[in-house]
């Protein structure tokens, strides 16, 4: 997965419920130095919480992503996060950065 | 067939004491009698093929993950506390400094209550799927409820080589094997699978952290390490630990996500794990405050049992005082007026104890 264009990552999951395995992989997906390049919040809710589980992303170029994790799974995020990355990739080649 | 050895005719007369010879081996045979059919067929080895150490498993033993798995099974059944955290590619260093930290505060606690468990108590990352087997083993299955091995068991050495035993071949699939990596534990224990509370918990990269017992003190000093929140769980100080405060030990921190908790085999969430942390004076203290409840419960019943019985009786009480100073206020009077009037008194002495009008 490319990380190196996003900026901000929000999460919020109960543990307790399968579609947190999306958000929880995720985490674990982003590089060890992640917390010196993005800002990344996350909100780990009890046990009993109804609340949708869900993952929002910024990249540098402004651009935010709302992803539901209720019915998205690792692969598609990546698959999302990659397009968008790949973009930018392209973007900073061009321009010579 | 004939023989194979030809017997010259001439020596004939010299196998005239042949019969006899085959009585001999007849009685012979009366006495140890031969094997029955089926035994010469498939007879079981009196000897086991494997140690008495090194039953067959449903997984070979040899692999990692069936050491693993054996490990796991017996750290679920030894710890009755164990917390569960997400690492998210924490580096060797600070995995490192952040056990350091952790051991000097769990020192701290055990110089305070004079114990000494933080050796015992240890942080490690886990497999996730070998784990929840091992969980799964560990909480469903039971040896005990299982068929015990053959006896006399073909590894003991007064066990004679041709005594006749039960099945002791080395196949995986014999019930009589109970422990943790056969065939039968995992039968046992592999229904239960969709079900475990602990379940959905159990995937992506988890560290678990284990207590030989259930210390809330000791809890309550490593989730203040691993995982702060004021004000029951408050990070230490930057005076009064500074090595907490190192760069490599914040950064692991920031990457570390307290998920939950098993407590005795019961499962709580954050909250729950940080409830069984704040109790106050340890597992001392609950018992202390469970006392305390129940002596007031006891108390409360003996008050309102014993209420009836006393108000009787300061009625009675007063009752009596009332009618010794109407005595001495009537002393000058006739002895048959006394009379009567004590036998009014008593009257209404006894219609107060049972409760009755006297001038019904």
């Amino acid at each position: 997965m490319i990380t190196k264009h996003i900026t901000e990552v929000t999460s919020r999951f109960n543990p307790f419920t399968k579609p947190s395995k999306t958000c929880r992989v995720f985490l674990a997906h982003l590089p060890a130095n992640a917390r010196n390049t993005m800002k990344i919040n996350t909100t780990v809710l009890e046990r009993n919480s109804q609340e949708p589980s869900f993952l929002k992303l910024k990249f540098k170029d402004g651009k935010e992503m709302q992803l539901d994790t209720e019915k998205l799974k690792i692969n598609d995020v990546v698959e999302e996060v990659d397009r968008h990355s790949r973009v930018l990739n392209r973007q900073a080649d061009l321009t010579g950065n | 067939m004939p023989p194979r050895l030809r017997i010259c005719p001439q020596c004939y007369h010299l196998l005239k004491h042949q019969p006899t010879s085959y009585r001999y081996l007849a009685t012979a045979s009366a006495i140890t009698p031969a094997a029955p059919p089926f035994q010469t067929i498939s007879s079981p080895p009196p000897i086991a093929r494997f140690p008495r150490t090194q039953p067959p498993s449903h997984k070979p033993p040899e692999f990692r993950k069936s050491q693993l798995h054996r490990q796991y099974t017996s750290l679920l059944r030894s710890t009755p506390l164990l917390l569960l955290f997400q690492h998210n590619n924490l580096k060797a260093t600070e995995w490192m400094s952040i056990r350091r930290e952790l051991q000097f505060a769990l020192e701290k606690v055990d110089n305070d209550l004079s114990t000494n468990l933080a050796p015992a108590i240890k942080i490690q990352t886990i497999q996730v799927g070998i784990f929840e087997s091992a969980l799964l083993v560990a909480e469903y299955f039971d040896p005990k409820q299982h068929r015990t091995a053959s006896k006399p068991h073909p590894t003991d050495p007064s066990t004679q080589s041709s005594v006749s035993l039960a099945n002791h071949t080395p196949t995986p699939a014999d019930p009589t094997f109970r422990h943790y990596l056969s065939r039968t534990a995992h039968a046992a224990a592999s229904p239960y699978k969709e079900s475990h509370p602990l379940r959905p918990l159990l995937s992506g990269p988890l560290a678990a952290m284990s207590f030989p017992t259930v210390t809330p003190q000791h809890m309550r000093a490593a989730l203040s390490i691993l995982a702060p929140k004021a004000p029951t769980f408050p990070a230490p100080t930057r005076r009064a630990n500074p090595g907490y405060h190192d760069a490599t030990v914040q950064q692991g921190l920031q990457k570390l996500m307290l998920l939950g908790a098993r407590v005795e085999g019961k499962v709580f969430d954050n909250e729950g794990a940080r409830w069984v942390g704040g109790i106050q004076g340890g597992m001392e203290g609950l018992r202390g405050q469970l006392v305390r409840i129940l002596g007031e419960v006891g108390a409360g019943v003996t008050g309102a049992l014993e209420g009836m019985g006393r108000s009787l009786w300061v009625t009675v009480e007063a009752r009596r005082s009332m009618l010794e100073e109407e005595e001495k206020g009537t002393s000058g009077g006739s002895n048959e007026g006394l009379a009567n009037k004590g036998k009014e008194h008593s009257i209404g002495l006894w219609s107060v104890i049972w409760g009755r009008n006297p001038n019904r």
